[in-house]
């Protein structure tokens, strides 16, 4: 049997200047850092309940449901502040009794201004009963799929845990790749990872895509991703330090970037490929997620191109003992 | 590298075979199953978000319990003191900065209570003398003494409360045991709480929130005039006399006021042997009969026989629900409760009564609940989403890397799902929503190995290495950046699991797994397909 010839996307040795417009990629790097942190301070992110509590229903209410309608049956029994949104039922939804759902469902958000203590979180509770019965009379009857009710105390908990395990990520990570390569490498990989999740969290703000617990997930397996992207350039620079003891850095860097970019790029559409059916297939609960991670590829692949080894040079990397000498192979 | 051992591949392709009998239960309907042997009956236990079900976390209310062992621990200094035979005179015993603090009249008063106030330290556990004590007392000045609840003591109250709250959340929610409940607790004052499959929430609400604190009081009849009673009810905070207590009717007795009762009474919800809901004996009514335990129906006689044609009043959780004329003395310790009760909701109290008192206020402070169907269509997308993205990538692979080699990754990947399937099955942890966008993200990600290693052996080859050598050196230069890697992000996945909660927790577990299995099938078990392959074929050239 012959083997298909395979098709060859990038040329065996591309030489491609990568290191050459790393001052283009710092300013564009910067100005993309600076304009997140000015919409995160100016227009915050669209925190979901987890974060800032709250009560969200997700209802089913038999056909097109008529978002006027819910929206005025919910002002006339005094939730003023409520948020109504229709969703699309992920692909081959089935309602209670097996029947397809071919309309949206309503998703309802109640951000009751909860004073902490036992009084708001009873209060949640309470709510919850009165939406429930005074939407039925109103509206009609309709079947709930989905409720919750997070607490103030319990949201505040969930957003230190959050920030936390992020930046114990960033700092375990530093400390491996510190104890696997040289500094200047562990410093230039947690800069590349800041600024992937500093521009997450910049995309969030602007898209205002709620921000839940899932993007934190979704936020720490960006940091895994890019850091998988940035340790594979790096072990490449690693390498080749070893091979070329003659050549200038930079074009040692440059050519340990062209030797993983086909590497780079497959890894990247493959990934690429399930993060899209996920998003278009896996309906409401996992499009944020997904989004998060398709963006985190995108700024993970170029982050370790562009800012994770230009930094190197930046940081003022020697060819010590760890980089040039025997103590690289595992 | 490319040689392996008889046992070695033994070894190999009995781990994965082994996977692929662990995971294939998953797949068999559930009669099928119960044929397998016991480990190979094991399927992935599907999380609420999946199965549908009702998550909440209960905030237990310490700080009440805390202030009410305070209270008693004031109770028993006054008694220790004031029942002593050469009383020491006080000038007042209060609470103060969560503790007691006591001031006598003169030091001599103070040195003379010193030794009647160290009767009140006694070990927490009554088994062991040399255990964490109950209290401290210590000397503040010459007429001040201080006497504190010990914090290994406030701890054992903690865990108490908790464990005891547990015990009776179990019983009020699943009498049956057959609702495979999850209770435990969660920090340091919360409780976890998870039903599965679809279940009157609302009902296990209502059971969660009343405390079913029950107690039979002496009315005193002389102040539970109507007079007395309207003036006292219309103004909060129902002032009454030391020692009575002001109660309101319940609704369901229908009357609205309430009674005035003494306040100290023996008879309490623990006295209670059993309980049950029945018709009333007279009327079309309903009751909750009961029956106490030996010890209170003694004392329950007794205190029948002293206050004929006196009113005792029966309390729950802070409501007159009945009060009754004592028409001759109640020995047989057994009776029965009327308050306007339907059977249905005598049964109900009956039920509550049976499975304890509640120590403490339990509040909902996160609640989560997925509806059966919501998690059928979720599972069935990450069904669809995971087909289409295998299929995405298996395409991508076979283009990327021609029959051959892309064959090889393709059946890694396979293999590595498999995998991660019989894992999840063996461990029993728990696949939520998040895990499944978990398992779906590590099929884009476990061809990362093999595309680094088939990236190198193109590169040996591109630069004139033989087929052997440049798969040899292919495999060799590729460990190093593979494991590197890997353990990062292995790193990030652990962070998650301890830092994150629920759901999340779920993904970090699946991505975890998916990581070791990724490497395993990409680094071993895909070496030894290749190696198979080039030993029967010994190619001249790679087809990569």
């Amino acid at each position: 049997m012959k083997d298909i010839s395979l098709v060859r996307i990038l040329p065996q040795e591309p030489r491609v200047p990568f290191i050459n417009v790393r001052a283009i990629a710092a300013v564009f790097s910067v100005l993309a850092i600076i304009a997140s942190i000015f919409l995160f301070s100016t227009r915050g992110l669209n925190y979901g309940i987890d974060f800032t509590g709250g009560t969200v229903i997700e209802i089913n209410t038999n056909e097109d449901p008529d978002d006027e309608a819910i929206r005025n049956a919910l002002i006339d029994m005094g939730f003023t502040g409520a948020s109504v949104q229709g969703i699309q039922p992920p692909v081959g939804a089935l309602d209670q009794d097996g029947n397809p759902i071919t309309h949206r469902l309503m998703r309802i958000g109640l951000q009751l201004a909860d004073e902490s203590g036992e009084e708001g979180q009873g209060a949640q509770q309470a709510a919850l009963e009165r939406v429930k019965t005074g939407l039925e009379e109103r509206i009609g009857e309709f079947y709930v799929r989905n409720t919750e009710v997070v607490g103030s105390q319990v949201s505040g908990e969930l957003r230190r845990k959050g920030i936390m395990s992020v930046a114990l990520a960033l700092l375990m990570v530093l400390g491996y790749i510190w104890f696997r390569f040289e500094w200047q490498f562990g410093l230039g990989a947690v800069f590349a990872l800041a600024h992937d999740v500093i521009l997450t969290i910049g995309v969030f703000s602007l898209t205002q895509i709620e921000f839940n617990l899932t993007i934190i997930a979704a936020i720490l397996t960006i940091v895994g991703y890019s850091l998988n992207d940035t340790v594979i350039v790096y072990d490449r620079i690693r390498e080749n330090l070893r091979k070329f003891k003659k050549k200038p850095l930079p074009e040692v860097l440059n050519i340990a970037i062209n030797d993983t970019l086909s590497r780079t790029i497959l890894t990247s559409v493959t990934t690429l490929l399930a993060l899209i059916a996920l998003y278009i297939l896996g309906g409401s609960a996992l499009k944020g997620f997904s989004f998060a991670m398709i963006w985190g590829v995108f700024v993970g692949t170029y982050s370790s191109i562009f800012v994770a080894s230009p930094l190197l040079l930046a940081l003022k990397l020697k060819r010590g003992v760890n980089t040039g000498g025997e103590r690289a192979d595992v | 590298m490319l040689f392996f051992s008889r046992s070695k591949i033994l070894m190999i392709c009995g781990a994965v075979f082994i996977g692929l009998l662990l995971a294939i239960p998953n797949v068999l309907s559930e009669s099928r199953r119960e044929s397998l042997p016991g480990p190979f009956q094991r399927t992935i236990n599907l999380g609420l978000d999946l199965q549908g079900g009702a998550h909440m976390l209960l905030e237990v209310d310490l700080s009440s319990i805390l202030s009410q062992a305070l209270i008693n621990e004031r109770l028993a200094v006054n008694d220790a003191l004031k029942n002593a035979e050469d009383r020491p005179r006080t000038e007042f015993i209060r609470v103060d900065d969560g503790s007691i603090l006591v001031r006598l009249r003169t030091k001599e008063d103070a040195d003379k209570s010193m030794p009647l106030l160290q009767t009140l330290v006694r070990p927490i556990d009554p088994s062991q003398i040399s255990s964490a004590k109950t209290t401290r007392i210590a000397r503040e000045s010459d007429k001040n003494i201080r006497v504190t609840i010990t914090d290994e003591n406030i701890e054992y109250i903690r865990k108490q409360t908790i464990e005891k709250s547990i015990g009776v959340l179990g019983r009020r929610i699943d009498p049956n045991g057959n609702l495979e409940l999850i209770l435990a607790p969660e920090g340091d004052k919360r409780i976890l709480l998870q039903v599965p499959g679809a279940q009157n929430i609302k009902e296990i609400k209502e059971r969660i929130n009343k405390s079913a604190n029950l107690s039979f009081h002496l009315v005193n009849e002389k102040d539970s005039t109507n007079e007395q009673v309207m003036r006292v009810a219309m103004e909060p905070p129902h002032r009454v006399a030391a020692g009575d207590k002001y109660f309101p009717f319940s609704e369901a007795n229908g009357r609205g006021g309430g009674l005035i009762v003494k306040e100290r009474t023996r008879i309490t919800g623990d006295c209670l042997k059993d309980s049950s809901g029945g018709p009333h004996p007279e009327n079309s009514g309903a009751v909750v009969n009961f029956s106490f335990n030996v010890a209170c129906a003694t004392e329950f006689g007794k205190m029948t026989a002293r206050n004929i044609n006196k009113r005792f009043a029966v309390i729950l959780d802070g409501e007159v629900i009945t009060a009754p004329n004592i028409r001759s003395a109640i020995t047989g310790g057994s009776g029965y409760i009327e308050g306007g009760f339907t059977l249905e909701s005598a049964r109900d109290l009956a039920l509550l009564l049976n499975a304890g008192a509640l120590p403490a206020k339990l509040t909902i402070v996160e609640e989560r609940t997925v509806d059966p169907s919501l998690g059928a269509d979720s599972i069935r997308a990450g069904k669809v989403a995971s087909g289409i993205g295998l299929l995405g990538v298996a395409i991508f692979m076979w283009l990327s890397y021609g029959l051959r080699f892309g064959t090889i990754a393709n059946l890694a990947l396979t293999t590595n799902i498999i995998l991660i399937a019989a894992a999840l099955s063996l461990f029993g942890s728990t696949l939520t929503l998040p895990g499944i966008a978990g398992i779906i993200l590590t099929i884009g990600m476990a061809v990362d190995a093999n595309v680094l290693i088939f990236e190198r052996i193109r590169e040996e080859t591109y630069n004139g290495k033989t087929p052997i050598n440049a798969i040899q050196t292919g495999y060799e230069r590729s460990m190093a950046p593979i494991l590197d890697a890997n353990i990062t992000t292995l790193i990030a996945a652990i962070t998650l699991y301890f830092v994150g909660s629920g759901p999340v927790r779920g993904f970090a577990v699946t991505l975890a797994i998916g990581i070791v299995m990724s490497v395993f099938t990409a680094v071993i078990f895909a070496r030894l397909l290749t190696a198979t392959w080039l030993r029967g074929k010994r190619p001249k050239t790679l087809p990569i």
